[in-house]
């Protein structure tokens, strides 16, 4: 079988499988066959209890799930927060110039290393009104990502993604939870502007200051912007910009 | 409502086409970078928008303003696919009455248009077109970032070759199989069995 052949092969399989347990078995072989260790089809859950079905499907060592368990590393894992900005993928390396990395990401991507994950190859997976996910392909500490099959792994990233993701919501209950999903209220540019500042966690006064705008207006945008999403509190705001989109992580990050 | 524009129809689409164009300059010269042709500085026009290429445009309910669209063109004939990337399909080029090739699928960059229910007319219209003029596929140019919220729609899509580094970009080749129960998958999610596209102009091209 040609190499086009086998990711024919391999995307009609995932396009008709039933369950996660068929998606682990066709993913463990073609992962190997592209000459990488592991695999992680996972949506961006955080910290935050989903009341979603999320897909969470990976084989990666048991030492380095324990830890991302353990020590929370799925709050801040630095590959996550760098898909947010990124539709395109990248490796592992590329993180430290894609966002400004804090000590626990810094320790993260050390604690991957010495889990026996030397690099990674995470394709973004970005569809519109749903939280952010990612597809990773990885390899072992000391071993070089091939490149010559990125565009395909990315490619196959996408399938694998969308097999999983369709299994995840094959129950009825589970599909109109998913509709659930609130859309995004718009926030105009200035009331954005607030928002990103109260994550920085300035007050409505040192908003009003640094806009150079009227206490006033600065507290009326953070009033409308809070009644878009029919919350109550500052906190419930900024959570709720964060989980849209409309605002980044990076951009809480004090400069 | 979505709008079939054809060589036959377009004078009474100026306006919106002109729009289109303009539109599309925007987003993929501008936004997306793509080195592509630009006609007077304003307009992004290509060597297939010409009379064989078919517009399907999504227009507000007074027709005066382009909210989004797509280019089809059969690949009997020149395409992009065809011309300009056919090293992409590793078993050749699908050609066919019935195989028909997507581009420069767009909903208007304004803040005021909310592109979700565009994509989703657009995408009830290409299913409505197809299974009116018998194309059984579609083939597009796959650009990589667009490809989970492509396969999250729901189509039923096959690679049709190893996709591959096209400047910055990875690109592939894609075919979409377009049957009656896909339509049908549209209708359930928007809960209307209402037609999208405007028959009358079909008529009219015929």
């Amino acid at each position: 079988m040609s190499r086009f052949d086998e990711v024919a092969h391999f995307v009609s399989a995932a396009n008709r499988v039933t369950g996660f347990d068929e998606l682990r078995t066709l993913l463990d072989g073609f992962v190997r066959s592209l000459g990488f260790d592991y695999y992680a089809l996972v949506h961006h859950a955080g910290m935050v209890r989903a009341n979603e079905k999320l897909v969470r499907l990976h084989d990666f060592p048991e030492d380095w799930e324990g830890l991302i368990r353990d020590r929370g590393y799925f709050c801040d894992d630095p590959v996550h927060v760098a898909c947010q900005s990124s539709f395109v993928p990248f490796t592992w390396q590329d993180v430290p110039n894609m966002i400004a990395l804090s000590q626990k990401q810094r320790e993260i991507l050390d604690a991957a290393r010495l889990a026996g994950l030397g690099n990674g190859f995470t394709v973004p997976i970005h569809v519109p009104g749903e939280r952010i996910a990612s597809c990773t392909f990885s390899i072992k500490t000391g071993k070089e990502i091939p490149k010559d099959v990125l565009p395909i792994a990315q490619y196959m990233g996408c399938f694998a993604f969308e097999a999983a993701r369709r299994v995840a919501e094959t129950t009825p209950a589970e599909k109109s939870r998913l509709r659930r999903l609130p859309s995004p209220p718009k926030l105009t540019r200035r009331q954005l502007d607030c928002v990103v500042l109260a994550g920085q966690g300035k007050s409505d006064r040192d908003i009003a200051q640094i806009l150079d705008i009227g206490y006033e207006t600065a507290h009326q945008h953070m009033e409308d912007a809070k009644r878009k999403y029919g919350v109550a509190t500052r906190m419930q705001l900024i959570v709720r910009a964060l989980f849209d989109n409309h605002v980044a992580f990076a951009d809480l990050m004090p400069n | 409502m979505v709008d079939v524009v054809t060589a036959h129809n377009r004078l009474n689409y100026r306006d919106v086409t002109e729009q289109m164009h303009r539109d599309r300059k925007k987003i993929f010269v501008d936004q997306l970078k793509w080195d592509i042709p630009v006609v007077d500085g304003q307009f992004e026009m290509d060597q297939f928008d010409t009379d064989a290429a078919i517009y399907l445009m999504a227009l507000d309910p007074a027709k005066k303003r382009h909210m989004g669209s797509v280019r089809l063109l059969n690949s009997t004939g020149p395409h992009l696919l065809g011309d300009v990337f056919p090293y992409l399909c590793d078993k050749g080029v699908p050609r066919g009455d019935d195989v028909w090739e997507i581009t420069r699928l767009c909903t208007a960059p304004y803040k005021d248009v909310d592109p979700r229910p565009v994509r989703g007319r657009i995408a009830t219209a290409l299913c409505e077109f197809g299974l009116l003029y018998g194309i059984n596929k579609y083939t597009c140019v796959a650009h990589t970032q667009w490809l989970s919220a492509l396969l999250a729609v729901g189509w039923e899509c096959e690679m049709l070759g190893e996709p591959r580094q096209v400047g910055n970009e990875v690109v592939g080749a894609m075919a979409i199989t377009i049957t009656a129960a896909t339509l049908q998958m549209f209708r359930d999610r928007k809960k209307s069995r209402i037609p999208v596209l405007q028959l009358d102009h079909i008529a009219q091209a015929a």
